[in-house]
């Protein structure tokens, strides 16, 4: 949902085309989504529309890239012990 | 909405020489971290990271529970630091010619709900900070 907002501002109906999911099933998911500030929600005359906030998720991309990094360090650990004759 | 890491590697040794190297807690800590690991689901676990106090860094512990072992191709514990909670990290040891394929998964980067509303703003900030510390105390410790 993240991906698909971040292309473009949608309405609900909009977002519940492009899942298998209910119209209030993406209301509770946007909900939880405006709570954690991850998504902006504007007025347009009687509609909703939603659009991603970028720089909230700069957290979560660092925390993954960090983790990313230590597993190819952890993994290029294992191949040196595992020469070393590790496990044997 | 849950994010995965995934890598492979091949090695050249047998997948039983590997499965020893992820389950005997001293050849373990040797690429990971100390730890009092046992190869049998429910036994719970850390993996203790020495401080280094030259780069500020108080050192972290991981708090894990084995969720799968079946030797000698999988083995799965779930991972939890700071504020990082719930996540799950997977080894499957695939054979491949005299060698080992290993994949791990370390998945459930959940980015609304565990990190917690509060969480998210400050905590992974805190964390995201100290992890790149621990990742340059490692190199000096291991010496790479």
């Amino acid at each position: 949902m993240l991906d698909l907002l971040g292309s473009s501002e949608r309405s609900v109906s909009d977002i519940a085309t492009h899942f298998d999911m209910s119209r209030p099933a993406v209301s509770q998911h946007l909900r939880i989504l405006l709570d954690a500030s991850l998504v902006a929600e504007a007025r347009h005359g009687r509609e909703r529309r939603y659009r991603l906030q970028p720089a909230q998720l700069a957290p979560v991309r660092d925390w993954l890239a960090q983790y990313d990094r230590f597993w190819d360090d952890r993994l290029q650990k294992l191949q040196t012990v595992l020469a070393k004759g590790g496990g044997k | 909405m849950s994010k995965s890491i995934r890598k492979e590697i091949v090695v050249p040794q047998p997948r039983e020489q590997v499965w020893r190297a992820l389950t005997e807690p001293a050849t373990l800590a040797e690429w990971m971290f100390p730890n009092n690991f046992e190869p049998r689901v429910g036994h719970r676990f850390t993996f203790r990271v020495p401080g280094n106090p030259a780069m500020n860094f108080d050192g972290l512990t991981v708090h894990c529970e084995v969720l799968q072992c079946d030797p000698p191709s999988d083995l799965a514990f779930s991972w939890a630091a700071g504020a990082l909670a719930d996540t799950r990290v997977s080894f499957q040891l695939q054979p491949i010619g005299e060698g080992t394929r290993v994949v791990l998964e370390h998945s459930g980067f959940d980015v609304t709900s565990p990190f917690g509303q509060q969480a998210f703003a400050g905590a992974a900030h805190g964390w995201t900070r100290m992890l790149g510390q621990l990742s340059a105390a490692v190199q000096k410790l291991v010496g790479v």
